[in-house]
């Protein structure tokens, strides 16, 4: 019996699959859009790293900045933007930063109900429950509800301030230091800070960071 | 309050205040296609072609049923293509035939 004969085709080995129906799409437009010279590949490369510049890091070290500076805590306070970029943060947004600040009384929580608006020049591209139903529905009805569904309980006497971000107006959470943290470095304070507690949806404690 | 008077109050993206379900903590690193669709959408702001007010409501108008059934990124790169042809940037033949052309060079490059 000869093996190879026939004239089907055999499954292939691929390196990458067959992209799907929206990566297609994704690919035509960008192809048209480039053959337009209504913009250029090097420009979306360029943004791409960008896009993978940004993480969580850059706004723990804006946080950590906060509790350590207290006039730089006060700048960051008055206006977001000019701290992050006198911090040395681009804005490749046409955004502002409003910087909410958690005390004693006061806790506060970001969410963006329309959609998933989220201070990506600090904190890179937000989570997927940030973007999905359930958070953006629940966190301006319920949010002691929710803070508890992230292990939060606030107690009664705190304010709960949930902030909607917009297309142009977004926040960053600068959360309280925790107790037991006198003698840290800028760099452990900075260790300590999660996205999450950015968010709001958690406190920043000791035991959650890697420093100590 | 009738039940179209609440369809007109509230859009697709207008969920703020809605009952939902238990938050799951989900999260995935996204796929090359959807870092780049991301990618193009703050290009396409950059030069002031589409803005995020835009992209969100294109969105919007790709009605509940689409906005229910899409992952994020299929919803956007979606809106992208119908707001590029509400300005008449590209036509809709000009993208069938350039997504035929993407597949078929895919193909092409699978082909021993």
């Amino acid at each position: 019996m000869t093996t190879h004969d026939h004239d089907h085709d055999h499954p292939k080995i691929i390196d990458e699959p067959m992209p799907g129906y929206y990566e297609i799409m994704e690919t035509a437009v960008r192809e048209l859009l480039v053959e337009k010279k209504l913009i250029s590949p090097g420009e979306i490369r360029r943004q791409i790293e960008v896009l993978d510049s940004r993480t969580t890091a850059l706004g723990a070290k804006v946080v950590a900045r906060a509790w350590v500076d207290p006039e730089f805590r006060a700048r960051l306070l008055a206006n977001g933007r000019a701290a992050c970029e006198e911090f040395g943060i681009s804005f490749y947004d046409d955004t502002q930063l409003i910087v909410l600040e958690n005390t004693d009384k006061v806790h506060n929580l970001i969410v963006c109900t329309l959609c998933s608006c989220y201070p990506r020049p600090v904190l890179g591209l937000p989570p997927d429950w940030y973007k999905a139903k359930p958070y953006r529905a629940r966190a301006v009805k319920e949010p002691r509800k929710v803070l508890a569904e992230f292990g939060t309980e606030i107690p009664d006497d705190v304010e709960i301030r949930v902030s909607d971000s917009t297309a142009t107006v977004r926040y960053l959470v600068l959360p309280q230091r925790p107790a037991g943290t006198k003698d840290f470095t800028e760099e452990q304070l900075a260790a300590l800070v999660t996205r999450d507690a950015m968010i709001g949806v958690v406190k920043v404690n000791l035991e959650q960071g890697i420093a100590v | 309050m009738s039940q179209t008077e609440q369809l007109l109050k509230k859009l697709p993206n207008d969920i703020g205040g809605m009952p939902a379900d238990r938050i799951e903590r989900t999260d995935h690193v996204l796929e090359p296609w959807e870092k780049r669709c991301h990618a193009l959408a703050d290009v396409l702001d950059f030069h002031k072609i589409l803005n995020t007010e835009e992209k969100r409501r294109g969105v919007e108008s790709l009605g509940a049923e689409m906005v229910g059934k899409l992952t994020y990124y299929e919803r956007w790169i979606a809106a992208f293509a119908f707001i590029l042809f509400q300005k008449q940037i590209l036509t809709p033949d000009e993208l069938a035939r350039k997504m035929a052309e993407v597949e078929a060079r895919h193909l092409e490059a699978s082909t021993p």
